[in-house]
C-alpha cells in the first residue's frame, strides 16, 4: 500500500492486529462484509430513530410529543451507536490505511466528535429545561441550537460514511503526517 | 426483457448515472439521507407503539410522518436514478423484489397504525394486544429493507443488459 510516511500512528501494527485477532478473515469472509455494513446500517436508523427524532422534537417537529417521555428511546440510540462502533472497529481494522487516511472518514470522525462534545453541553445546560416543558412547550433557544447542531452533525456523519469509498488509496490525507 | 433493460441503459439519464462520477456521489448521498428520515421516523412510531416513551400521546407522532414523507421523497427520487443506471442489475436480482416488498409493506403497515392505532389514542383507549405485533412486524420490515439494501451489491448476477 502506498501511504504516508506515518510517524504518529502505526498503520502496519494495526494491520497486524487485525490479521492477528481474525478479524481480516472474517470480513473477507463471502458475508462478513455485508452482514456489518447490515447491521451498521441498522444501527444508525436505530440512531436516527431515537437522538434525531429528539432533535427534531427540540426543533419544533411533532408538538405534543412529550420531550421527557421522548427521551426514553434514547438508550435505544446508545444501542444503535454501539452497533456502529462495533462494525466500524470491524471495518477500520480489516483495511487501517483505507481509513486512517480517508478524508471522508476522517471529517465523520471530527463530526462524531462534535456530536459527543454538544452532547455533553445538552447535558449540562438545558437538559433539565427540556425536561420540565409540558407537550406543547416550544423548547428554549439553546436547546433549539444544540438540536441542530445535533442533527447536523449526526447527517454529516452519514453523509462521510457514504463517501469513504470515494476516497480509496492512494489518495489519501494526512494532517499529522 | 433484457431487451428493455438495454434501451433503458442508453438513454442518456441511464449513461449520467454510470459514467459521472458526481452523478453517483450525489445519489448515494441523498439515497442515505432519504433513509435516514423514512427509517428513522418509521422505527421511532414502530418503537413507541411497542410501549417504549409511552409517556408520549401516541397519535402525535403524526408529527414525523411529514419527516418520512420527505425522507421517502429523497429515497424514492435517487432510488430511481440508481435504478435507470443499472436496470438489469436490480430487476435480475431477487434480494431487491425484497427489498421492494419490504418498503411496501412496511409503508403499507405505518398506514394501519395511523388508521387504527392513533384514533383508539386520541380517545384515550388502550391499545389493543395485536398492536404490540403489529409495530414488531413493521420494525422487522423496516429494518429487513436496509439489510436487503446492503446486500444488494454483493448479491446481483449481472452488471448490464447491454
Amino acid at each position: 500500500m502506498i501511504y504516508p510516511p506515518d510517524t504518529f500512528v502505526d498503520v502496519a501494527a494495526l494491520e497486524r492486529f487485525g490479521v492477528s485477532t481474525g478479524v481480516f478473515t472474517l470480513m473477507n469472509s463471502k458475508w462478513g462484509w455485508p452482514i456489518a455494513e447490515s447491521i451498521h446500517f441498522t444501527g444508525l436508523c436505530l440512531l436516527m430513530a431515537s437522538v434525531g427524532m429528539f432533535d427534531l422534537r427540540m426543533l419544533g417537529v411533532a408538538r405534543g410529543v412529550r420531550m421527557s417521555a421522548l427521551h426514553r428511546m434514547v438508550p435505544v440510540g446508545v444501542a444503535g451507536w454501539l452497533m456502529c462502533l462495533a462494525t466500524g472497529a470491524l471495518f477500520f481494522l480489516t483495511a487501517p490505511g483505507q481509513y486512517l487516511y480517508n478524508p471522508a472518514w476522517q471529517t465523520k470522525m471530527a463530526l462524531m466528535a462534535v456530536a459527543g462534545v454538544n452532547m455533553v453541553a445538552f447535558y449540562l445546560t438545558t437538559a433539565r429545561s427540556v425536561g420540565a416543558m409540558g407537550p406543547d412547550d416550544k423548547a428554549p433557544v439553546a436547546a433549539r441550537v444544540i438540536a441542530a447542531v445535533s442533527l447536523a452533525c449526526w447527517l454529516g456523519v452519514i453523509v462521510g460514511g457514504r463517501l469513504i469509498t470515494f476516497f480509496r488509496p492512494p489518495y489519501h490525507w494526512c494532517l499529522w503526517c | 426483457m433484457m431487451d428493455l433493460f438495454a434501451a433503458i441503459e442508453q438513454t442518456p439519464l441511464s449513461i449520467w448515472v454510470r459514467e459521472d462520477f458526481y452523478a453517483f456521489f450525489w445519489i448515494l448521498i441523498v439515497h442515505a439521507l432519504g433513509m435516514a428520515f423514512l427509517v428513522g421516523g418509521g422505527i421511532c412510531v414502530c418503537l413507541r407503539v411497542l410501549g417504549l416513551a409511552s409517556g408520549a400521546r401516541l397519535e402525535r407522532f403524526r408529527g414525523f410522518f411529514p419527516v418520512m414523507w420527505a425522507g421517502l421523497a429523497l429515497s424514492v427520487g435517487s432510488g430511481v436514478l440508481l435504478f435507470a443506471g443499472y436496470p438489469a442489475k436490480a430487476l435480475t436480482n431477487p434480494v431487491f423484489a425484497v427489498k421492494v416488498v419490504c418498503l411496501i409493506a412496511a409503508g403499507l403497515l405505518m398506514r394501519e397504525i395511523a388508521r387504527r392505532l392513533f384514533p383508539l389514542a386520541l380517545r384515550g383507549e388502550a391499545l389493543p394486544e395485536w398492536s404490540r405485533m403489529l409495530g414488531a412486524v413493521t420494525l422487522a420490515l423496516w429494518i429487513a429493507a436496509v439489510t436487503a439494501g446492503k446486500f444488494l451489491p454483493y448479491t446481483h448476477h449481472m452488471l448490464l443488459a447491454s
